[in-house]
Order: C-alpha cells, then sequence, then structure tokens
C-alpha cells in the first residue's frame, strides 16, 4: 500500500496515487503526469516511482 | 514591514517580506509548522477488522489522512487542553464511522482479477458535515471476499508539535532575497549560463546578461552559486539582501495558505500579550 504522505515532506500523496497509476496504465510519462498533477518536489515524486506494491 | 503577495492558490502561497526582522520571520515560519492548530484523528475504536492490515498500522494511517480545519469548520470545536473531559466527548472530538464489506465496494478496474477491492477515505462518514477527509482517494486498506471493516474514529485538536498529523504546513520557508550582479566588462560565458539549475539567468543576442530575464526569473534563484563557480574571470557574483526575504507556505489542503499565516500571527500576538499582562501582575505584587 502507497504511504498516505510523502515521507520526507509530508504532501498527502497517496490521494493522487490512482490517477497516477491509471495514466502510467495509459502510457503517459511520468514526468509529464507529475508536472500536470503539480508535485513539483523529487521527494514527492520519488513516492510514485519507486513504490513497490507488495501486497496484493 | 513591507508584504508583497507574489502567488496565492488554494493550497500554495509565496510572498516577499521587505525589511523585515529574520528573527521575526522565523517565528511565523516556525509558529505555521509547529502551533497552528488543525483536526487530526487520534484514537480509533475497532470493532471489526478482517483486513491483513494491523489495527495498528490502520490507526497510524488514519491519523495522517487531512481533513478540512479552517476557522469556519473548527470553530464549534474546543482543544482538548481545555476541555473538562477525560479522553474525548462531543465538545473536543468529531467522530467518524467506516463500515464496509467486500460486497459494498466496487470492483478496482486497474486489475485484472476482483481480488482485493480498496477502501477510500471517501467511505469515513463524518457526524459534522463541515469537517470531512480534504481528498476522496486515498486508499486506506485492502479487502478480500467475505472479509470486513467496522470502526470508529475520533478526530480532535492538536499542534504539530506533538505530532506530524497536526502540521497544517507541508511547505513553510523562507530564503534571503538575491543580488545577481554582473561585472560589465567581462565577457559572461555559455557555461555560467547552463550551470545555472533553475534558469535564472539568459544571454540576450549582443552577448550580454538578459535584465529582464533576470526580473522575472529572479526569485527562483536558491542562492546555490553553482553560476558563481562555473565562471571563471568572476564575471557574475551573488549575494542576498539582508531585511528582504521570499516566504513560501504550502499546506495539505485542511486550510488555505494565507489563514496558516493569520493564525501563526495571531498566536504570535497571544504569547506576546501574554508576557505583558504577567509582566505587569508580577511588578504589581512586588
Ligand atoms: S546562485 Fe544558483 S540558482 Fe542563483 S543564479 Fe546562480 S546558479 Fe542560478
Ligand atoms: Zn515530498
Ligand atoms: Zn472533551
Amino acid at each position: 500500500m502507497i504511504p498516505i504522505r510523502c515521507m520526507s515532506c509530508g504532501k498527502p500523496i497517496s490521494a493522487y496515487f490512482k490517477e497516477y497509476q491509471q495514466r502510467i496504465a495509459d502510457g503517459e510519462a511520468s514526468k509529464a503526469i507529475f508536472e500536470d498533477m503539480k508535485i513539483k518536489r523529487y521527494c514527492c515524486r520519488r513516492m510514485f516511482i519507486s513504490h513497490v506494491e507488495t501486497w496484493e | 514591514m513591507e508584504i508583497e503577495v507574489k502567488e496565492n492558490s488554494e493550497n500554495e502561497m509565496v510572498f516577499v517580506l521587505n525589511n523585515v526582522d529574520l528573527a521575526f520571520a522565523n517565528a511565523i515560519r516556525r509558529i505555521g509548522m509547529m502551533e497552528v492548530p488543525k483536526i487530526a484523528i487520534e484514537y480509533i475504536n475497532v470493532i471489526k477488522n478482517d483486513s491483513r492490515m494491523f489495527n495498528e498500522v490502520l490507526a497510524h494511517r488514519l491519523g495522517l489522512v487531512p481533513i478540512t480545519s479552517d476557522s469556519e469548520a473548527i470553530e464549534s470545536l474546543i482543544p482538548h487542553e481545555e476541555c473538562d473531559c477525560e479522553d474525548y466527548c462531543s465538545k473536543c472530538s468529531v467522530s467518524f464511522t467506516l463500515n464496509k464489506t467486500w460486497d459494498d465496494l466496487p470492483k478496482d478496474e486497474s486489475k485484472d482479477k476482483d481480488i482485493q477491492r480498496i477502501v477510500y477515505s471517501k467511505d469515513l462518514h463524518s457526524t459534522d458535515s463541515k469537517i470531512k477527509p480534504v481528498f476522496d482517494t486515498i486508499p486506506l486498506v485492502k479487502l478480500k471476499e467475505d472479509q470486513e471493516i467496522e470502526l470508529e474514529a475520533i478526530a480532535m485538536i492538536g499542534k504539530g508539535k506533538y505530532h506530524a498529523k497536526w502540521m497544517p504546513t507541508t511547505v513553510c520557508s523562507y530564503k534571503q532575497y538575491p543580488i545577481i550582479t554582473f561585472d560589465g566588462e567581462k565577457e559572461l560565458s555559455n557555461d555560467v549560463i547552463d550551470a545555472c539549475p533553475n534558469n535564472v539567468l539568459k544571454l540576450t543576442k549582443n552577448k550580454k546578461p538578459s535584465a529582464q530575464h533576470l526580473k522575472k526569473n529572479i526569485e527562483n534563484c536558491t542562492l546555490c552559486k553553482s553560476c558563481v563557480r562555473a565562471s571563471e574571470n568572476d564575471a557574475i557574483d551573488v549575494s542576498y539582501e539582508d531585511n528582504k526575504i521570499i516566504f513560501k507556505i504550502e499546506t495539505d489542503g485542511s486550510m488555505n495558505p494565507k489563514e496558516v499565516l493569520l493564525r501563526a500571527c495571531d498566536v504570535l500576538y497571544d504569547k506576546a500579550d501574554k508576557i505583558s499582562e504577567q509582566t505587569e501582575e508580577e511588578i504589581k505584587s512586588s
């Protein structure tokens, strides 16, 4: 499960995770998605990019 | 002291403070993070939890969910310290209920197999219509077939200094206003321009630094001095103004940044007021 907030800055990144996954599945590039969702800092971006879903 | 608001959106505000003492700005920054009250879930009463997530982990996740805390929403609540109940009561807390079974939840469309279904923050139902989770799409827990979750969550007013879940801001910081000067006689190489990670610098057609571009982007400068290091002939110099700062407040959505600033000022005012009051009393009684 994705953590509720970014572990470094506290931004509630989990709220955007569903949309992110959906758009990645549709073939969009991460960078464009982040810029569109206004997720600017790399601490928050790594939460998405490096997430491994271990609970399936 | 002058304030100039540069940017103000729903959860981000940037403003420039001129003629300000850094110690004062720092007081505002610290109070904005640590002492502006907001609501977060503090207790949960688990009635049933069939999921694979431990109650403790679930409690932690629920605590971090941002909940609307603007002054309109929380005016009817009092902080627990000022209440005379023991654990919590209706005067100092709001309760949320979460009651879902696998059958209630929609199928997760992004998965091929329908094994796990996700409970989202929108499934938390509040007793107060004004106080609710800011985002509807925060995944809380997953359920398998025949599993059920039933709990009550108690949200209370608190401060960031007790737990990070009560911090209204995700970014609350300032930097000094940059001053970038060029030595007009020396030539500015392209290496210097390219060294800047924030695109603050640009050359005009006749190889002079573009003043227009600089004016527009100078507030993006982080004072990293990469440009100064890249310049071999000292054609550029970066310093900062002592009493002018760029302040940035970004919130987690529970209130807007303007409110954080105003309430931080209120808290500081109350503190100063308390000192002057006590001093008067102390001098009178001695
Ligand atoms: S100090 Fe850093 S951010 Fe500022 S102009 Fe130089 S390279 Fe760019
Ligand atoms: Zn972050
Ligand atoms: Zn009470």
